[in-house]
């Protein structure tokens, strides 16, 4: 290595790219002292992580001065001390798999929500991290790294519901009693509507809409601060508002009935008719006119036209 | 400009004159205050003419070093460009028969199994190198830190030029003109080779970076979605677009959104 001069004179490169040559303001007998590399060598070599990020390798049997000497950490004899043993292997005696046999099971068809609590949101609008002015979506959810990955949904939950201050305007999968409750008191809304983990990529992806499908209602829903972005006709929700795709809506009956109910305060529950319930499980009760007109339809003889009609009224 | 003012009664007694500031300057505490930001001339391109200043603010333009956090981004990047591609045979995808070669016991010779062991001439690799992904993670915030810890500690080297202008080839120009540039400015692999930063991508403008890797010896030039961190400390010097050089230190701004953003974004730099 050749020898470093520390007190060699730094070239006042007096470039007329330097702006402020703050060199030129220290007193030129004092350069000396002042250690200013001049060199036109690269940082790059110089580089390294503050040495507390480095672990030293262990090295196992080098002595008993390393501590792991001995034993090397393996304890004494037998198989453990020289190779593997089986998994489950129970030292001979009947394994545990054995005596208990297989049990339980992986619901294959369970949904996932990621949970979402409402002191996280204030926390986040506090710290400028998520616009208050703006529905939160879970699209501004995951961008704003409120949440980490989405996995077939989001749960508003209402842990920390006094913390929240701010009236937001949520549109989520689902959400809980206290946390719909601890938002509208404070003038916000919350919609839950539905998603599949392919929409929810697909939102991450910008290629669609994060909450406006084709049974999205802005005029039903009557929500000014969703109502806002777009798809107010059903042409222009057909064209998927200006997305590569449209967001899916529900089909099956178990995710139908929860986005009906206006509990969940579910973005169809305007399609639930008057003296209904958002279950589609149970025929709804008929009026007394009805019944007339059913009466009639019977006592006219016309058992085939009055069987059709049933056939007609079942919704599954 | 109103801020302009401000900031330059903020100065002192200073010149802002970069051609005088070897001038004496009654105190230099006045000037490095912790507030004051940092005075950048910007430059015409192609003849480096002094055009107008700017001011970026100091956590911007005059981060503290950080070498651990530079080393994590240079090592982040240098994982990410590995091609982990290198790929052997081992001894069950080497093609042939699994047959014992000859009986366990009575040859007299030491025991077998097939032809394709690793201690056998055709056999496969014991253990050799498959297709991999190197690639290690680093935080966004660290990642976007480092480039601004790697742009001040140019900018404190003097070692930064700001251009006002895009980087652009008058007509009918190529490899010899760059070339004359990085001559007449002493750009070139005398002085330490250059890096010119532009914001036009390299896919809207191939014909630049062509030329421009003509001249490769003296310098490179890369767009603001390809340069790294390891780029702006390889070269004896970076000059970057204004432009270049707000994307650089704003790439943080993708976290934040809506008014936050727009307010942060205005943070970063002001133009006289």
């Amino acid at each position: 290595m050749p020898p470093r001069l520390p007190l060699r004179l730094p070239q006042l490169r007096s470039s007329p790219l330097d702006t402020l040559a703050s060199i030129a303001t220290i007193p030129s007998f004092l350069l000396p002292f002042l250690h200013v590399q001049s060199r036109s060598a690269s940082i790059l070599s110089s580089l390294s992580d503050t040495p507390g990020a480095y672990n030293k390798r262990i090295r196992r049997g080098r002595g008993p001065a390393s501590g792991k000497g001995g034993k090397s950490g393996r304890g004494s004899d037998g198989q453990k001390q020289h190779g593997k043993v089986p998994a489950g292997f129970n030292g001979g005696q009947t394994p545990e798999h054995i005596v208990h046999g297989k049990y339980g099971f992986t619901n294959l068809h369970a949904t996932e929500m990621s949970p979402i609590n409402l002191n996280r949101i204030q926390s986040w609008i506090d710290q400028k991290r998520l616009d208050p002015s703006q529905p939160i979506t879970l699209l501004e959810l995951v961008r704003s790294r409120a949440l980490h990955g989405i996995k077939d949904g989001v749960k508003l939950l209402g842990d920390g519901a006094a913390e929240l201050k701010t009236p937001i305007h949520v549109v989520v999968s689902k959400a809980s009693q206290s946390a719909i409750a601890a938002v509208e008191a404070l003038g916000g809304t919350v919609t839950t509507r539905f998603y599949t983990p392919q929409a929810i990529r697909r939102i991450r992806l910008r290629q669609m809409h994060p909450f406006i499908s084709l049974r999205w209602d802005p005029q039903a829903l009557n929500k000014p601060a969703l109502a806002a972005v777009g798809g107010q006709t059903l042409e222009e929700r057909v064209s998927g508002v200006g997305y590569e795709y449209r967001l899916p809506d529900p089909t099956s009956r178990k995710d139908l009935e929860y986005y009906r109910d206006e509990k969940n305060r579910g973005y169809l529950s305007h399609t639930v008719k008057e003296g209904e319930g958002p279950s589609l499980y149970f025929k709804p009760p008929i009026s007394e006119e009805e019944l007339k007109v059913l009466k009639k339809k019977s006592a006219s003889g016309k058992a085939g036209q009055a069987a059709k009609a049933r056939e007609e009224n079942k919704l599954w | 400009m109103e801020i302009a003012k401000e900031i330059e009664a903020g100065l002192g007694s200073t010149n802002p004159d970069p051609q005088q500031s070897s001038a004496p300057q009654p105190s230099s505490t006045a000037i490095y205050t912790l507030d004051s930001p940092i005075l950048k001339t910007l430059y015409s391109w192609p003849d480096l003419e002094p055009t107008r200043y700017a001011w970026y603010e100091q956590q911007f333009l005059d981060a503290p070093m950080r070498r651990d956090i530079l080393h994590r981004a240079v090592v982040f990047e240098a994982d990410a460009s590995r091609q982990g591609t290198a790929s052997t045979k081992w001894r069950y995808d080497v093609h042939g028969s699994n047959r014992k070669l000859y009986a366990q016991k009575g040859t007299g010779r030491a025991r077998v199994r097939d032809k394709k062991s690793p201690i056998r001439r055709g056999g496969g690799v014991a253990f050799g190198p498959k297709p991999r992904d190197f690639s290690t993670e680093l935080q966004r915030k660290v990642y976007y830190q480092a480039f601004k810890i790697a742009l001040s500690y140019r900018h404190r080297k003097g070692e930064l030029t700001v251009l006002d202008n895009r980087i652009a080839l008058p007509e009918d120009t190529g490899a010899r003109f760059l070339n004359n540039v990085f001559e007449a400015n002493s750009w070139g692999k005398a002085n330490g080779r250059s890096l010119l930063v532009t914001s036009t991508l390299e896919s809207q403008d191939p014909e630049i970076f062509e030329e421009m890797h003509e001249i490769g010896e003296h310098g490179l030039l890369k767009d603001i979605e390809d340069v790294d961190v390891k780029d702006l400390l390889e070269t004896g010097r970076v000059v970057i677009e204004r432009t270049a050089l707000e994307a650089l230190l704003g790439k943080h701004l993708k976290l934040l959104s809506g008014p936050e953003r727009e307010a942060e974004r205005r943070r970063i730099v002001q133009y006289s």
